[in-house]
Parts: structure tokens; sequence; C-alpha cells
């Protein structure tokens, strides 16, 4: 609690100070630490302005209206504004391009990156009343040296989905991306998280942390299979029209890719690999220096709310951080195992994690899809 | 007085125009001549700053470098993928000029009435949008698309055993590229052929040439430079062609536009080396262009 205290005292002038202890009763400078961060949290009410949010197409007036109704419903007239992002790296060259929104949404291999970058800056967590019903390991994933920089949101898996009626595996295993029985059946996800599976196949130690004669290795073993890959998919629409239309039958998919294809009437299974899937979350980040640092812990709160999440789990088919929700499809359920509270963690899955080498990494990506 | 006086106004008139006339060129020239500046030199001047690392996405410490142009051009890998986009683009091209001549051929010369409904009808499909346009194709190509459909209810493919090459292919890229481009191929050489001074057609055959010799001889050189713009209209924008084999090249069909895309914004921010890919296409498109430009000079000689 102090040390939110101590964050908000820091983001505060002297005069801004003065204003505050005047506006607590003087208590600010007479009480000390805690009067003032209180004082502060009086001054965060009375913002006012648009929220700029930076975030995945179909999270704002495009379709994602219910995930903030709550914040639009307490600050009828500080609608937010949008801005958006095809992934983190265009997001950080948005950022690094002089963009400045409030809040982003990067994922939860990111929040080591952005917290040790200078861009972003810790949330108060007691600002945010829906906080208490998030998952804790997702939480525990998005702090950095003990500062909640994360607010987990929408989480999924990466595992293997494929046709039970055109594919028999021989295992278990991240290996059905490689077998050559399915050559040009195939769907590859164009994400450094081929790099890490990859990784986890060959048996590697850190698949997020590589030496350099690993990821050589993992690099000539991707170029050296993929003649068996039809399409590397890096939207989810992509991936259905293939999936659905036949042209693949092998795929790098998402939860709610199974039930898309489900109710295509497809007899497909989501593969849980012996090597482990790997776990996904969405986490907003607060950004350096934003003026709207208590709207945007509002945004965030009607995001975090049981009533959206449920919204996003029936109409997206992603998964969502508050414990509280269920979504209407038992299929979804089964498949984000939403009985299971440490479903994103160990022993279940890897929660994906930092990439510390993540431009090296992205370059070799870049050079499979190349040769 | 007086006479000083007129004499005085018609300098004064002839100092106006001469100043006139040539404030004329540079008053003319300048907006577009800014507008190349603005948006096209200045630019490219920017992304050759990213290339040598002048310029950086990240704060900090950096100095200029060559070292990103070195790996581009001793890797291997980007110059590959450049040269398969150039084989693309090039069958491309060539398909497409030898499918439009003779549409441009029979537009032109066959004296029908109504060739420019005709025309009409030929850049209709430009009335819908690029993207519409490609999106369509996967309909037909897709493994339970028309061709295929139409394949297993004739008897020729099981049902279950479609052509699966048609789509997510270099194949599916050239088709489709071939088919947008139609028509901007067509226009430039229905252009030239209608140019063609009849009268040389009349005399060839006053001279006895046979319908076939008086096309090599006379028609068909008078045509190259719209040929060769039709060509270039096709071969320049395909080469660094991202939209059509993103939706339906797969693996197989990327192509090197779709790489520089992806180094800019997938992974990890690489601005340096994508710019590095960006420049080079836009020197070896230069340089090709020069090259087919002086072959167009050369094909307008007979013409003279």
């Amino acid at each position: 609690m102090n040390r939110q205290g101590d964050s908000l005292q820091r983001r505060l002038t002297r005069a801004e100070a003065l204003k505050l202890a005047a506006a607590a009763g003087g208590a600010g400078l007479i009480g000390g630490r805690t009067a003032l961060a209180g004082a502060a949290r009086m001054r965060l009410t009375a913002e006012t302005g648009a929220l700029d949010v930076l975030d995945w197409a179909g999270y704002g007036n495009d379709g994602g209206q219910t995930m903030f109704a709550r914040y639009i419903a307490q600050h009828p007239k500080d609608k937010p504004r949008f801005t958006y992002m095809t992934n983190e790296s265009d997001a950080l060259a948005k950022l690094h391009a002089g963009l400045k929104p409030d809040i982003f949404r990067p994922y939860v291999g990111w929040v080591e990156y952005f917290a040790t970058s200078g861009l972003v800056q810790p949330w108060d967590p007691s600002l945010i009343p829906s906080f208490k019903q998030l998952n804790p390991f997702m939480v525990r994933a998005g702090r950095y040296q003990g500062k909640q920089y994360g607010i987990p949101a929408d989480w999924g898996f990466d595992a293997v989905l494929y046709r039970t009626d055109k594919v028999k595996p021989k295992s278990r295993s991240w290996g059905l991306l490689f077998d050559e029985r399915y050559k040009g059946r195939i769907a590859w996800f164009d994400d450094l998280g081929m790099l890490v599976m990859t990784g986890l196949y060959l048996g590697f130690k850190d698949p997020w942390n590589q030496t350099d004669a690993q990821l050589q290795r993992a690099q000539k073993f991707l170029i050296s299979k993929k003649h068996l890959v039809r399409l590397i998919w890096s939207s989810e629409t992509n991936l259905w029209e293939a999936f659905g239309s036949g042209d693949v039958w092998v795929a790098y998919a998402w939860p709610n890719d199974w039930v898309q294809m489900k109710k295509k009437k497809l007899p497909v299974v989501y593969m849980h690999p012996k090597e482990k899937p790997i776990a996904w979350v969405g986490m907003f980040m607060l950004l350096q220096g934003s003026p709207h640092v208590q709207l945007a812990h509002s945004y965030v709160d009607a995001w975090s709310s049981a009533r959206s999440a449920k919204w996003l789990e029936d109409n997206y088919g992603y998964g969502h951080a508050n414990t509280k929700a269920r979504p209407s499809s038992s299929d979804l359920l089964h498949a984000l195992q939403l009985t299971n509270p440490r479903a994103v963690t160990e022993p279940n899955a890897h929660l994906d994690r930092d990439i510390p080498r993540r431009a090296l990494y992205a370059k070799t990506w870049e050079e499979v899809k190349a040769a | 007085m007086s006479a000083r006086t007129e004499h005085g106004a018609f300098a004064g008139t002839s100092r106006r125009g001469r100043l006139r006339a040539r404030l004329a060129t540079p008053g003319l020239l300048g907006l577009p001549l800014g507008w190349l500046g603005v948006f096209f030199v200045a630019p490219v001047c920017i992304v050759a700053a990213y290339s040598v690392d002048a310029l950086s996405l990240f704060p900090g410490p950096h100095q200029v470098t060559l070292s990103v142009w070195r790996d581009f051009l001793h890797g291997g890998v980007y110059l590959h993928l450049f040269w398969k986009s150039v084989q693309m683009s090039l069958v491309v091209s060539t398909v497409v000029v030898l499918v439009a001549y003779p549409l441009a051929y029979y537009l032109a010369l066959s004296g029908t009435k109504r060739k420019y409904v005709l025309l009409l009808v030929l850049i209709a499909p430009f009335l819908t949008s690029y993207l519409l346009r490609v999106l369509a194709w996967k309909v037909i190509l897709g493994n339970q698309g028309v061709v295929n459909t139409f394949f297993a209810w004739i008897g020729l493919r099981a049902a279950d055993h479609p052509i699966s090459a048609l789509l997510y292919s270099r194949f599916a890229v050239m088709l489709v590229l071939a088919y947008v481009w139609l028509p901007f191929v067509a226009l430039p050489i229905f252009v030239a052929l209608e140019n063609v001074d009849q009268s040389l057609l009349e005399a060839a055959a006053d001279l006895y040439a046979s319908r076939l010799q008086a096309f090599r001889r006379v028609t068909l050189p008078l045509s190259l430079p719209g040929v060769v713009a039709a060509f270039l209209f096709v071969f320049i924008p395909t080469v660094g062609e991202f939209i059509t084999p993103s939706l339906v090249g797969g693996t197989s069909g990327y192509m090197y536009g779709n790489q520089i895309v992806d180094l800019f914004g997938t992974g990890f921010p690489d601005w340096e080396t994508g710019s590095v890919l960006a420049l080079f296409l836009l020197v070896v498109i230069a340089v090709l262009t020069g090259i087919f430009a002086r072959f167009l000079r050369v094909g307008q000689t007979p013409a003279r």
C-alpha cells in the first residue's frame, strides 16, 4: 500500500502537493505520507478528458463497447479514444514514434521489456475494485520487481488443433506441426512463439532464452520443415478460412479456434501436447506521464469486472482473468480449463515469459519466413 | 512625350511579359517538384538514414554503420527472396502483356464502333475495391471453391481430393496479380495501337506486304513503346507487392514486399533491415526503369 502511495507522491510537483495539502485540510503535510496519498486520490478523482487507449482491433468502438460499458456509465463525458495496434512490435514503434496513449495492452511476454523500458509506470491495484477477483497466477505474471505493471485481462493457450478424420497423430506432441505425412496441410503462426515452441519440441532447457547454437538449430529445423507448411497465419480469420475450407488440417492455434471449427461441425481436437502448451495473458499497462491515471484505473476496472469477462468469453472466445466469470459454452470452458485456476502455469502449461534477446529471435524468425 | 509614353508602355509590357515567361516555368514546375521533394525525396532520405543507423527508432546512443547493408548483401536470404519476387513479377508481366495485346489490338484496330464501350467493360473491375477483387479469388480457388467443385462435378477429381495448389501457393499469387493488372496493361497498348497511322498499313498493303508482314514490320514496332510501358506498369508494383501474397500466397507465395512489412512491424521492430530492403528495391527498380525507358525511346524511332 505504501508502495503505491510512494509512486503517486513521485508524480506530484511541490505546488500540487501544497494544493493537495490545502484540499485535504492541511493533513497532507502534517499527517505525512499516507494522508498525502489520500489527497492525491482526491485530485485523481477530479480528472477529466478523453482517455487515450492503444488496443487491438475489435476492442474499441468497433465492437468491444461492452468491455468498457461501466466506464462510459461512470464517465459519460470522458469517453475513450482508440488507436489500434497490430502487435506489440507495432505498439512499441508507435510509442517511440511519439504516440502518447494513456494505456495499452501487450501480452505477458512483454511485461518485463516494457517495465524496464521507462515507457510505463506501475498501477495502483487499490484503485481497481475488481482486482481482487483476478486470477492470482496471472496477477503475479503482471508484476515486475514487486510492482504491478500489468493488469491481466484476456488469456488463452498456444497448442495444436487438428482434424480427427484426416489426421492420426503418432503422439501427443507439438511434432504434429512438423509431420511429413501432412505436407501442405499444416499452418504455423507468424510469431516468435514458433521459435519457443520449436525449442520446447527439441528439448531445450530454456526455450525463451536460447543460446546462439540453439537458435541456429531451431532456425535450421524450421527451414527444413517449411516445405510442409501451407500457411503462416497472422490473424485468426485467416486460419478459420483455411481450416474451415479444408485447406489446412493441422494448425498452431488458440482455444477459440477449436470452438469456431466445432461450430462449423468439423471433427477437431485441441491437443494438449506433452511438451505443454504455451499460455498467454493480455496485460493492461499504464504509460509513464499519463495525465489520466484515475480514468485509466477506472477503465481497467470496467474491463476486469465479471460482467465484461463473461461477455468476452462468450463473444470472443478468449478466457478472462476474472475468476468469477464463466462462459456459456461448455466447449470453451473445457478448452480453457476454466475450472482449474492454475491452468496457465506449471505443471499444466508454460506461461509465456520475457524473451531477453527478442531482436535476435525476431531476426531469426524473419529469416525462416524469407528462406 | 506621348510616343515616349507609348514606347515606355510597350517596353513595360514586354518586360512584364518576359518576367512572366521567366517565372512561368518555375511557377508551373514548383508545385510538382515541391510535392516530389516533400513526399518522395525526403521520405527516401529518412529511410536511407534509418538504413545506416543515422536515425533510430529507439532513443539512446547510436552511430552510423553500414553493417546492416553488409549483412543484407552477404547474408543471401533476403536477396534470394528478392530474386524469387522478380521472377514471379517477370512471369506475371510477360503473361499479362501477351494476353492483353490481342485484346487491345482488337479494340483499337478492328474498327468496331463499340470499342470504347468494350474498353469500359474491360476496366469495369476497377469499380470494385482491390481488396474485394483479391478476396473473391479465395472463393474461386479454395478447396471447396468454384474450380474444385466444378472439377468434382464433372468427375475430373474426387471431391475429397481437390487440387490444393490452387490457393495459398505461388501460382495463386501470380494468377491473381495477372487478373488485377490486366486492365492496366491493356490501356497503354490500346493507346499505342490507336495512334498507329492507318495510312502506313495501307502503304504496306500497297507494297504487297501480307497482313502478318504488315503487323511484324509496321504495327508491332510502332506499338512497342506502349508494350514496354505496359510491362513496366505491371512489373514495378508487383515486385514489391504484399497485399495479394498475404491473402492468397501462403508460405510459398511469400514475397519481398511482405518481408519489408514484417521487418517493420512483426516480432520486434527492425527498421534498419526493413529500410535496407526497401531502398534496395527502390534502387533496382529505378535502374530497371532507366534501362526500359531507354528502350522506350529507341522503340519510338521508327515512328518518326
